[in-house]
C-alpha cells in the first residue's frame, strides 16, 4: 500500500498536490481518470442494483424497458473505462437492448411470412433479408448479455464439475437464470441469421448445466424448461432417469402460472415450433392465454411475464400470418384459427317482426 | 365494361396465388426449424416460390423419422443427408464416397457439373427426383490421442460408426478398428465420455455437440476430409415437371457460397492446435487406400458392400485428377 503511494506521487505530483484532501478518491482512481468520473461509476452502478433494476423488473411495458436498455447501456458501460465493469447490471440492460433489436426483428419476420402469403416474392425476400441481419444484431447482443451475466457472479460454465456460483439475493438468481437463456436465444437468433454472429453453440450444454444452480419451483418451472429445451436440441444431454422433456415443459408452463411469471411458456412455444409439434405450439399459446384469467402475476417481477407474453404472441402472429396473412386478432389471441366462437349461439325467431 | 375489367385485374392478381403448386417438405436438421439447415431450405423455398412451387416446410429432428414419413407419403419431399437419400437415387447417394472428394474446389466442380440441365437424367432414380444438393461439410476423424495420426494406428481403437452407414462400416472394419454403432444423437456422448476412441463428423459437431471434450489434452482433429457430407432435396418424380425441377437445382446450386460461408465459419471456429495435420506422402497413402475400397465397394467384391455408383465413382475420378493431374490414380490401369 504504502509502496503504491509512494510510486504514485512520483508519477503524478503536480495533480497531487492540487487535491491533496481527495487522496483516498484519486489512489483508487490512478491517474488517468477523474475521481468525480469513478465515484459516480461506482454511485451509478450500485443505484442501478439497488433501485434501478428493481423498478424496472415490476414494469409492465417492455417496449419502454428495452428502450431504456439501449439508451443507458452505454453510458453505464463507460464506466467500465474508469472502475469495474458493472456486469449483472450490465447484462441486464444489454439483455433489455437485445429485446429492443428482437421486436424490429420480429416485425420483419412478420412482413416476410405477410409478403410470402400475398405472394409478393421480392417484398419477402427484401423482409427475410431484413430480418436475417437484425437476428444478426440481436444475437451478438444477447450473446454480450449472456458473457456479462457468467461475468458478473465469476461463473465458469464450461468448467467441470459444476461449481455454481454464489447468488445472494433474489436478484442475483434471476440475472443469472435470465443470462442463461439469453445465451439460449442468442443461438436461436444466430442461426435464424444464418450464423452471421458466430455464437458459440455449445451455450446450450452450458446452459442446461447451469440452470440445475437455482431452485426450479421457485422461479416457475424455467431452470428445468431451459433444461428440457437443451434435451430436445442434443439428446445426449438428457440424464438417463429424466421424464419425457415435453412433459416437463408442460409442467414447467403450469408452474410458471402458479408461480406468476410465465417464461416457461415461452420457451414451450419456441420449442413447439423448433421441432415442429403444432399441437403443442396451439395448446402453449391456448393455456397461456387461458392463465390470464387465473393468474396473480409476481409483482416484482412482472416485466419477466410481459416479454413472456411478446414472445408467446409472437408465435401466434407468426402462425396466423403464414396461414391467413395477418397477425392475430385480439379477440382470437389463444386460438390458430379465425372459427367464429359466435356459431352455436341460440337465436330468435323473426317471423313475427317481418 | 368497367365490371369486366374489374374481374379481369381480380383474376390477374389471384393468378400467381392459383397457379402456385403446393409441395410438402420434410426437412432434417439436428436442431430442428431453428437449424442452419433449415434456415438454408426456407431460403430455397423462397426462391422456388417465384417459379411457382410453394414448399410447406415441416423440421424434422431425426433424420430416420424424415425419411420414414417421406416414404410413407406424408410429404412429397425430403431434405436429408446423401447417405439417407441412397436408396433414391444412388448416383447421388454416392457422393459422399470415401475419399472421393479431397477439397472443397473439388466439390465445388461437382455441385456445378452436376447442376448443368445435361445431368437432369442423372437426377432420377426409381421413381425419385433430386431437386438439389447443398453442401452440409467435410466429415473429420476426432480421436482422443493424437498418436492415431496414421490408419494403421486406428487398428484394435473403438470407433463410433453411424449404424446404417454401410461404407463407413466397412471402411472401420478394414482399418482393423472396432465398430460401436451409433447415431447421429448418440455418438457425440460416447466420445466424450471416452467409450469410443474415435468418431467421424463434420466441424458443426465440434462446438455444438462439445467434441472438444473427447478430444480433451491429449486428442485431436485429423486434418483430412474423409467424405463430404451433402444435404439433398429429392421429390417423388411426379410432383415437378422437368423444367421445374432443373429450376429448383439450379436454385440450390445458387445456395453454394451461403452453405460454404457457415461451412468455413465451423471450421475456422476450431481452433488451429486442435488439428492434426498429417504428412503429404501419408496422405497419398490414404488416398489409394481409399480408392482401393471405393472399387470394392463400387462392385461389391471382398465382402464390401455394393454402395457407390460407378459413374459417379469415374466423374469424381475425372474431377481429382483434373485438379491433381499427377495424382497416381490418375494413371492406374483400374482407374475408377
Amino acid at each position: 500500500m504504502i509502496s503504491s503511494l509512494f510510486s504514485y506521487m512520483r508519477a503524478c505530483p503536480s495533480r497531487l498536490r492540487q487535491t491533496a484532501t481527495a487522496g483516498a478518491v484519486l489512489l483508487l482512481a490512478g491517474c488517468s481518470a477523474n475521481p468525480i468520473y469513478t465515484t459516480t461509476g461506482v454511485v451509478l452502478s450500485n443505484y442501478s442494483e439497488s433501485e434501478a433494476t428493481p423498478y424496472v423488473m415490476q414494469m409492465s411495458d417492455p417496449k419502454m424497458a428495452c428502450a431504456l436498455g439501449e439508451g443507458v447501456d452505454p453510458l453505464m458501460y463507460s464506466f467500465s473505462r474508469v472502475t469495474s465493469a458493472p456486469d449483472t447490471t450490465g447484462s441486464l440492460l444489454m439483455l433489455l437492448a437485445a429485446n429492443c433489436m428482437e421486436y424490429r426483428t420480429w416485425e420483419a419476420e412478420l412482413d416476410y411470412l405477410r409478403a410470402d402469403f400475398s405472394g409478393d416474392i421480392p417484398a419477402a425476400k427484401d423482409a427475410r433479408e431484413k430480418a436475417k441481419r437484425l437476428h444478426a444484431q440481436t444475437a451478438k447482443r444477447r450473446y454480450q448479455a449472456f458473457q456479462r451475466a457468467m461475468a458478473a457472479y465469476d461463473f465458469d460454465p464450461s468448467a467441470e464439475p459444476l461449481e455454481c456460483p454464489f447468488l445472494f439475493s433474489e436478484q442475483d438468481e434471476l440475472t443469472f437464470l435470465l443470462g442463461l437463456l439469453t445465451g439460449m436465444q442468442a443461438i436461436v437468433n444466430d442461426s435464424n441469421s444464418g450464423a452471421m454472429a458466430g455464437v458459440p453453440r455449445n451455450i446450450a450444454p452450458q446452459a442446461e448445466r447451469a440452470a440445475q444452480c437455482v431452485d426450479n419451483e421457485k422461479w416457475g418451472g424455467l431452470p428445468n424448461a431451459v433444461r428440457a429445451l437443451v434435451w430436445l436440441l442434443l439428446p445426449d444431454t438428457r440424464p438417463e432417469l429424466a421424464p419425457d422433456p415435453w412433459q416437463v415443459l408442460e409442467n414447467s408452463a403450469e408452474l410458471g402460472v402458479q408461480t406468476g411469471m410465465r417464461a416457461s411458456h415461452a420457451l414451450q412455444a419456441v420449442a413447439a415450433e423448433t421441432f415442429g409439434r403444432p399441437q403443442v405450439l396451439a395448446d402453449a399459446i391456448a393455456s397461456f392465454a387461458e392463465a390470464d384469467g387465473r393468474i396473480e402475476v409476481w409483482d416484482e417481477y412482472r416485466l419477466v411475464d410481459e416479454v413472456a407474453r411478446g414472445v408467446v404472441t409472437f408465435s401466434s402472429d407468426k402462425h396466423w400470418t403464414a396461414n391467413y396473412g395477418h397477425r392475430t386478432p385480439k379477440s382470437y389471441f389463444g386460438k390458430m384459427s379465425p372459427e367464429r366462437s359466435t356459431e352455436n349461439v341460440e337465436t330468435m325467431d323473426l317471423d313475427g317482426l317481418l | 365494361m368497367i365490371r369486366k375489367s374489374l374481374a379481369a385485374l381480380s383474376l390477374a392478381v389471384a393468378a400467381p396465388l392459383a397457379s402456385a403448386q403446393t409441395v410438402s417438405m420434410c426437412v432434417f436438421d439436428v436442431i430442428g426449424a431453428n437449424g442452419d439447415v433449415y434456415n438454408l431450405v426456407k431460403d430455397y423455398a423462397l426462391e422456388m416460390k417465384a417459379h411457382g412451387v410453394d414448399f410447406e416446410l415441416k423440421p424434422y429432428t431425426d433424420e430416420g423419422v424424415a425419411v420414414g414419413d417421406f416414404n410413407a407419403g406424408q410429404c412429397d419431399a425430403v431434405a436429408a443427408t446423401d447417405i439417407r437419400i441412397r436408396p433414391f437415387n444412388k448416383f447421388t447417394g454416392s457422393i459422399s464416397a470415401v475419399g472421393a472428394i479431397p477439397t472443397y474446389d473439388d466439390l465445388k466442380t461437382l455441385l456445378a457439373t452436376l447442376a448443368q440441365a445435361k445431368a437432369a437424367p442423372l437426377m432420377k432414380d426409381g421413381g425419385y427426383e433430386v431437386l438439389g444438393i447443398v453442401p452440409a461439410g467435410a466429415g473429420y476423424l476426432f480421436v482422443n490421442d493424437r498418436s492415431i495420426d496414421t490408419a494403421g494406428e486406428l487398428a484394435g481403437k473403438r470407433m463410433a460408426t453411424l449404424d446404417y452407414q454401410k461404407d463407413a462400416i466397412h471402411m472401420v472394419n478394414y482399418v482393423k478398428a472396432t465398430v460401436v454403432p451409433s447415431d447421429i444423437t448418440n455418438f457425440a456422448g460416447k466420445f466424450n465420455n471416452g467409450s469410443v476412441d474415435a468418431a467421424y463428423a463434420p466441424a458443426f459437431a465440434y462446438e455444438a455437440l462439445e467434441l472438444y471434450k473427447g478430444i480433451g489434452e491429449k486428442g485431436g482433429i485429423v486434418d483430412y476430409p474423409l467424405a463430404q457430407l451433402t444435404i439433398q432435396i429429392v421429390a417423388r418424380d411426379e410432383v415437378l415437371d422437368d423444367d421445374t425441377a432443373q429450376k429448383a437445382r439450379d436454385v440450390a446450386w445458387g445456395m453454394y457460397p451461403q452453405a460454404m460461408n457457415l461451412i468455413q465459419g465451423q471450421e475456422e471456429g476450431i481452433p488451429d492446435e486442435q488439428w492434426i495435420r498429417i504428412p503429404e506422402k501419408d496422405i497419398t497413402g490414404y488416398q489409394e487406400m481409399f480408392r482401393e475400397n471405393r472399387l470394392e465397394m463400387r462392385d461389391g467384391v471382398n465382402n464390401a458392400p455394393s454402395v457407390y455408383h460407378p459413374k459417379m465413382m469415374s466423374l469424381l475420378s475425372k474431377i481429382r485428377c483434373a485438379s491433381n493431374p499427377g495424382a497416381s490414380e490418375c494413371t492406374a490401369a483400374n482407374r475408377e
